[in-house]
């Protein structure tokens, strides 16, 4: 898994969608994400010494075949990701079109 | 695991399901091109909603939909 900023993320995210066109399938997840990178102590455990500090985030993950990439949208940056991203599935629902008409 | 059958049904439950637990829920799309076709799943490791699509009708809705969830991930509320 390779953590890429937001807008190196989406041009290896074309990337994907380009190749997936002949076969296979990409795979996407989003998750609320709020910077924690060590496991949650268990209830026995004496809790975590540094607490997190709590900012919400966006995890985004996408796969293709074995290549897997993914990252951490701020709130800042939520707008900038959501154009991008909607144009780039946009692109794909015309071609579902397209091939359904032939 | 069924799948729901309307965009309705499964927009109203993935809402539901994410206001519940927002840090819980992840939601994934699977994009297949050569089948023409858009596989949505929504799971808190309990519950799992799933929905597909080939309609490009529904892809512009579940765009929306997106939107609204991303926006509310990085947003303060909760």
């Amino acid at each position: 898994m390779v953590l890429l900023e937001n807008d190196s993320f989406l041009s290896e995210l074309t990337k994907f969608f380009q190749k997936a066109r002949l076969n296979g399938s990409v795979t996407m997840t989003f998750k609320r994400y709020d910077g924690r990178d060590r496991p949650i102590p268990r209830p026995d455990k004496p809790p975590d010494k540094l607490p997190e500090p709590h900012e919400h985030m966006c995890l985004v993950k996408a796969k293709f075949r074995s290549k897997k990439i993914s990252t951490v949208i701020h709130q800042k940056d939520i707008n900038k990701f959501q154009v991008a991203y909607s144009s780039l599935l946009k692109r794909q629902p015309g071609r579902i079109e397209e091939i359904k008409e032939t | 695991m069924t799948y729901l059958k309307s965009w309705e049904e499964f927009e109203k439950a993935a809402e539901k399901l994410y206001l519940q637990a927002p840090s819980k829920v992840r939601y994934t799309m699977k994009y297949v091109h050569s089948k023409n076709q858009l596989i949505l799943k929504m799971t808190d490791d309990v519950v799992c909603l799933q929905f597909k699509t080939e309609i490009a009708q529904d892809v512009r809705k579940i765009d929306k939909f997106i939107n609204n969830l991303l926006r509310h991930m990085v947003s303060k509320e909760h």
